[in-house]
């Protein structure tokens, strides 16, 4: 996916550049409709008769993943405060669901439910404390948490310390199916109706400069830790959820490092601080592993580590940064590079201002 | 008479992490880079070590004068590793965003550590050495004898680190990078050699450690996260670029981890660190010694 940005004759005659801009544009009634298209898409298999099996799994894996990853962006990449700890919130989401499903006989959806509201209330009381840090001491310090939560279902006995609990009898495969989906498309509303309110406004302008957005006035404590609180909630579904999918949690699948550097570089490869960019990183890495995983095991997480450095070094915008970008470099060249570059263009917080029709310039 | 034990034992292990730590303070304060991949060189230096015993001695054990001299071994390897690692992966990144720098290192940190298990599995080695026990008792505190050579060692390495700092040219050149990089460049010092220079530096001093860590506790693929956590901890608590400070936040970490594994149990002595670290962002980020980094 990267290398078509190189390739750009073959690109421009696929999509013209003008049309990349308005595909991503955050906020018009096209992004509605690619939504409501793929929820359509997405709901198809089962219906077409694909009940179990290994596609289902995968594709159940990868609306899990593509969750996360737009969980992480809505902090890390919308506000700007990069976690490196998201993953604390799944594992206690799993643990609660998991511990509410079979030490105390509660019914599935309910204990799904509280799973979301225990990481919530989990992440307002830890993001008062960190959201205070910036920079290399939040990534830190939410890479501690994630740790310390680790560390201490591991020996609780609750959790069923580091042999972990089983998890029979839930609900089957196309339920999961569903719910995945479900969380996903919903939380895409979200993130894509918050884009164009005040409230996605304010978070951008935090990453931008907390200190000006500060001094106009924002509260932006509470827009930071509200941010935190939705990205939670999510993240606690997901984790709810994917305890009794997976039918087993322990401290290493609950609260797993290696997928909380998964997810953020699903963000990033995707692009970060759109909508589109998570879900599309998610849904293209997540492939990639999962081949790996079944050609290459154990190579999977080498892959890994090497695409984020990969990513960072030569896409640090990722794949919709970067078509962006080129758009708006083309754009600038048919309009005679005369006047100076659009800032506002990059933040794509602009309705489309009606790019010029026609777009024939391959 | 128990806490007495347990505060000696801390103080020997501390003086390893405290020697891990400084390396780590060193690239943080010249580079300014949070060096995730850390804690790997650590474990590529235990490795180096192990590694050079067996190609000597058929098997991981040895005499303590054949597995001293592996440490050179290790500590050179691991200069050229970290002196890589700044010249390939880090320059592309320093002056973009703070995150992409924490990435780029995480990033190396997953693939070695992944690349570490494919090569040598994930079970945990040690080295052994003959002399090992049994341990020294003075005044009824038991000292193995390897956590002390360990301990030695490690603070020997810290040492020879400052006065490579404090007393030559380059060392020189690395203090005037850390203070102001421009006004290093405009006096004719090569910035991006001396920084790939601090990398080595850093790295060599984890590796020389690493080769202790084997000696005295094992060696495993996926320890490193758990060092450069442990670093973070210290660094923070002594203060960013004061060697001194890392020194006694070192010890004082251990301590505190030995006396949580005495008196509560050893399961709970991560949990602690990590949750120390928490607590000592948001109540003293500018750490006991260190002027304090804002960002």
């Amino acid at each position: 996916m990267s290398t078509e940005t190189d390739d750009s004759g073959a690109l421009r005659s696929l999509v013209p550049p003008e049309q990349i801009d308005r595909l991503f544009s955050v906020c018009d009634a096209h992004g509605w409709k690619l939504l409501a298209a793929g929820a359509v898409v997405g709901a198809l298999p089962p219906v077409l008769g694909l009940q179990q099996g290994y596609i289902m799994t995968v594709l159940s894996e990868m609306y899990l993943f593509a969750v996360l990853a737009l969980s992480w962006d809505i902090v890390g990449g919308q506000t700007g405060y990069p976690s490196f700890g998201n993953m604390a919130f799944f594992g206690i989401g799993a643990y609660t669901s998991g511990i509410l499903f079979k030490d105390f006989a509660v019914a599935f959806p309910v204990a799904f439910l509280v799973a979301g509201v225990v990481a919530t209330v989990f992440a307002l009381f830890i993001g008062a404390i960190v959201l205070r840090l910036r920079g290399h001491y939040f990534a830190i310090a939410t890479l501690g948490v994630l740790l310390a939560a680790q560390q201490v279902s591991r020996n609780l006995d609750i959790t069923g310390g580091a042999s972990g609990k089983i998890l029979l009898n839930g609900p089957d495969g196309a339920v999961f199916y569903y719910l995945f989906l479900g969380l996903l498309v919903v939380e895409a509303a979200v993130v894509y109706y918050l884009s164009d309110t005040r409230f996605g406004f304010v978070l951008n302008a935090i990453r931008d400069d907390e200190g000006k957005a500060t001094a106009m006035g924002f509260n932006t404590t509470y827009y930071k830790t509200a941010a935190w609180g939705i990205a939670a909630l999510f993240t606690g579904f997901a984790g709810g959820a994917y305890s009794l999918f997976n039918t087993f949690i322990n401290p290493q699948t609950a609260y797993n490092g290696a997928w909380n550097v998964e997810l953020i570089a699903m963000a990033l490869l995707g692009g970060s601080g759109t909508v589109a960019g998570p879900i599309i990183g998610a849904f293209g890495l997540h492939t990639i592993i999962e081949l790996v995983e079944s050609h290459a095991v154990g190579w999977q997480l080498v892959l890994l580590g090497l695409s984020v450095i990969v990513t960072v070094i030569a896409i640090p915008e990722g794949v919709v940064g970067s078509l962006r970008e080129y758009a708006s470099q083309m754009e600038y060249y048919k309009r005679g590079g005369m006047a100076a570059t659009d800032d506002t263009a990059e933040d794509g917080d602009q309705p489309d201002d009606a790019p010029p029709a026609g777009g024939d310039s391959a | 008479m128990a806490a007495t034990q347990f505060i000696v034992n801390g103080l020997l292990v501390g003086a390893l992490f405290a020697a891990v730590a400084v390396g780590f303070a060193l690239i943080w304060g010249v580079v300014d880079i949070i060096n995730l991949a850390h804690g790997e060189m650590v474990m590529l230096g235990g490795y180096t070590s192990y590694w050079a015993l067996t190609l000597v001695t058929g098997n991981a054990e040895g005499s303590p004068i054949l597995f001293l001299a592996t440490i050179p071994i290790a500590i050179g390897a691991m200069f050229v590793v970290g002196y890589a690692l700044q010249r390939v992966l880090v320059s592309q990144v320093i002056g973009t965003d703070i995150f992409l720098t924490l990435l780029v290192t995480f990033g190396a940190s997953i693939a070695i550590q992944q690349l570490a298990i494919q090569a040598w599995s994930a079970n945990p080695r040690s080295i052994q050495v003959s002399f090992a026990s049994p341990s020294f008792t003075v005044g009824g505190v038991v000292v193995p004898k390897m956590k002390l050579v360990a301990f030695v060692g490690a603070i020997l390495l810290t040492v020879a680190l400052y006065a490579f700092l404090q007393r030559t040219r380059t060392g020189r050149a690395i203090r005037a990078v850390s203070q102001n990089p421009e006004a290093a460049a405009l006096v004719g010092i090569d910035v991006e050699r001396t920084r790939a220079i601090t990398f080595g530096l850093s790295s060599a001093i984890a590796g020389g450690v690493g080769a202790f860590i084997g000696v005295i506790l094992n060696i495993q693929p996926q320890m490193g996260l758990i060092y450069t956590l442990k670093s973070f901890v210290i660094v923070v608590f002594g203060g960013v670029g004061s060697i001194p400070g890392a020194m006694v936040g070192g010890l004082l970490l251990g301590s505190v981890e030995e006396l949580v594994a005495g008196f509560i149990s050893s399961q709970w002595t991560l949990a602690v660190s990590f949750s120390l670290l928490i607590v000592l962002l948001v109540v003293k980020p500018k750490g006991l010694f260190g002027e304090g980094v804002s960002e």
